[in-house]
């Protein structure tokens, strides 16, 4: 007993370091100079810390662009994929209309196709509905790629709550769209926000659709303006990507830190009752 | 009489509002979804390249040519080579170093609360950033990586990991492995908590060992989620992108070149939309069977 104990200590170790390292190591990194980077043996403190890479980014405004643009395509996809997921999750949970089971399954299935298959046409798709190019257009294409998932989701939550809440409401004269507003969704507030964080987290890591259906540098989004930009063909500025790094993941750090007894209970709810 | 009326309008009612719900989200996968998919799997038997669209010529069925120049150009196998190695690889280690984890964090060890939650960490990282993160990690000259290896006597002289056709797929395969061990691990441990503990209680007292109630119990138990996770990981990794395109570019020398890179460098960096859906058309073939062959081999393993 005492033997297989040590070795899952060993174990929890080594993978924690596996997985902690690099983050602290970016963060590390952000706050050295360039001159400081290219020390051999390296400096696993920051002894000197400097906020120059972080000045120097500002500076830059692209980056604020590239920054803002990336907080708007997320948030109206977040907002968007919310209430469409709560409005057909509640028709796939409630009413049994004939073949809805089918129509959820050939939803679902979408989520296995490759993104770029997709958007090799949805370029010429948006070319005509003169979407290409848009923050909007661009929001929609990232709310379609996780309504399924999301939809799939909710109707879980709205599976949970009992019928005769909204029999009673019905008795008492509630309307259907009432009932749905006032009384029920309420009750699957954690669902909802569940599905509202895990579509920000898509869509802020979102990198194929912006390269693809954005072309102007100043509607581009971080990880496509990253790329774009800051990746050189033969050198690159370590100490200015790793600050990168770090502005670009905070917002999602914090959004974990503070939301993520539901981003987790409604992913693994998923996973154990399917 | 009256009475009939309005439980029929009732009901009628309730169908309209229902198909009234589904409306938006149904329009969207439609137009953002559905038509696009059947219009790549269209595009990829016309001739379809930047020149046809700035002329206003459009497409134009072409006699399956996107098709002869794939197979027959020698890109395409290597290209489904590598991706099915990169997802098994990747895959696999998942499964296993997530199921070990999971079962550690899921007993007796101290602060487990927190640890479970700040092993969740690199999931909310962005993949470009993910990938970045690593690439500085592999830095030939500077990075710890090398650092560490070169200290511990392992090699004697810097490797560039990401510029050896040998070493490039397995460092990306690191990378990945790093941002996804989370979310799996998450999954497996929802699923061992389901896990009754007298069902351990009892086994143990019938005198079964850890590994036996690791193999009796615990996978058991865990079939579903297992089944669910590593069908999730799968996709995940068979469209595998950003790391690729961020971290190699497909090189060296194609070493990993997969098919998301094949198609893409087809259809946007040679600007032939035409052949880049083709790839796209094999492509999304081969995942509808790999997803087909493994349902079937788990529906098959239920039954006995």
């Amino acid at each position: 007993m005492k033997k297989t104990s040590i070795l899952s200590y060993f174990f929890l170790g080594m993978i924690l370091l596996f997985l902690l390292f690099p983050i602290y190591w970016m963060f590390v990194t952000s706050f050295k100079t360039n001159m400081q980077l290219y020390k051999i043996p390296p400096s696993w403190l920051p002894l000197s810390p400097t906020l120059g890479n972080y000045i120097e980014l500002i500076k830059g405004k692209v980056f604020l662009t590239y920054y803002s643009n990336n907080f708007i395509v997320a948030f109206s996809a977040s907002v968007m994929t919310t209430v469409v997921a709560l409005l057909a999750g509640y028709s796939f949970s409630r009413f049994k209309v004939k073949g809805s089971n089918l129509i959820l399954f050939g939803l679902l299935s979408t989520q296995m196709f490759p993104v770029i298959g997709r958007v090799i046409a949805l370029y010429t798709v948006f070319k005509s509905m003169r979407l290409l190019n848009t923050r909007i257009g661009l929001a929609f294409a990232l709310t379609a790629a996780t309504l399924p998932f999301c939809t799939w989701l909710i109707k879980g939550f709205f599976d949970d709550i009992p019928k005769s809440i909204e029999e009673a409401a019905n008795i008492d004269g509630c309307g259907r769209l009432m009932t749905l507003l006032r009384i029920i969704m309420p009750l699957t507030k954690s669902g909802l926000l569940a599905i509202g964080l895990y579509t920000f987290l898509l869509a802020w890591d979102d990198f194929l659709h912006c390269v693809t259906l954005i072309t102007s540098d100043n509607l581009r989004t971080l990880s496509a303006g990253i790329s774009m930009r800051y990746l050189g063909e033969l050198s690159y500025d370590w100490a200015l990507i790793n600050t990168i790094s770090v502005i670009g993941t905070v917002p999602m750090l914090l959004l974990f830190v503070f939301f993520q007894k539901y981003m987790v209970q409604g992913l693994t709810a998923g996973a154990v009752k399917a | 009489m009256d009475f009939k009326t309005v439980l029929k309008n009732k009901k009628n009612g309730d169908r309209i509002f229902a198909i009234l719900l589904m409306l938006p989200a149904l329009t969207i996968i439609t137009i953002f979804i559905f038509i696009p998919i059947a219009k790549s799997v269209f595009l990829s038997f016309t001739d379809y390249k930047l020149a046809n669209i700035a002329s206003g010529v459009g497409h134009l069925w072409n006699n399956f040519s996107n098709y002869k120049a794939i197979f027959t150009e020698g890109d395409l196998w290597p290209a489904i080579r590598v991706t099915f190695t990169f997802m098994s690889m990747v895959v696999m280690l998942q499964l296993f170093l997530g199921l070990i984890l999971s079962v550690v964090l899921n007993g007796s060890i101290k602060g487990k609360r927190f640890l479970r939650s700040i092993i969740m960490l690199p999931w909310v990282i962005p993949t470009v950033i993910t990938a970045l993160l690593w690439m500085w990690l592999f830095q030939p000259q500077y990075g710890v990586v090398n650092y560490l290896l070169l200290e511990a006597n392992i090699i004697s002289q810097p490797i560039a990991m990401l510029a050896r056709p040998a070493l490039a797929l397995p460092s990306v395969a690191i990378a990945a492995l790093w941002k996804q061990i989370p979310l799996m691990t998450l999954m497996l441990l929802a699923g061992l908590q389901t896990i009754p503990s007298e069902m351990y209680e009892a086994a143990t007292i019938d005198g079964c060992n850890g590994i036996q109630l690791f193999f009796h119990i615990t996978i058991p138990f865990l079939r579903n989620v297992i089944r669910t996770t590593v069908l999730m990981s799968i996709i995940e990794n068979f469209k595998q992108f950003p790391l690729f395109w961020t971290m190699t570019g497909g090189g060296p020398m194609n070493s990993t070149t997969t098919l998301a890179i094949l198609s893409y460098r087809n259809a946007f960096v040679n600007m032939n939309f035409g052949k880049g859906a083709a790839v796209a058309t094999v492509w999304l073939c081969l995942l509808l069977v790999v997803a087909f062959v493994y349902n079937k081999v788990f529906t098959v393993n239920e039954m006995e």
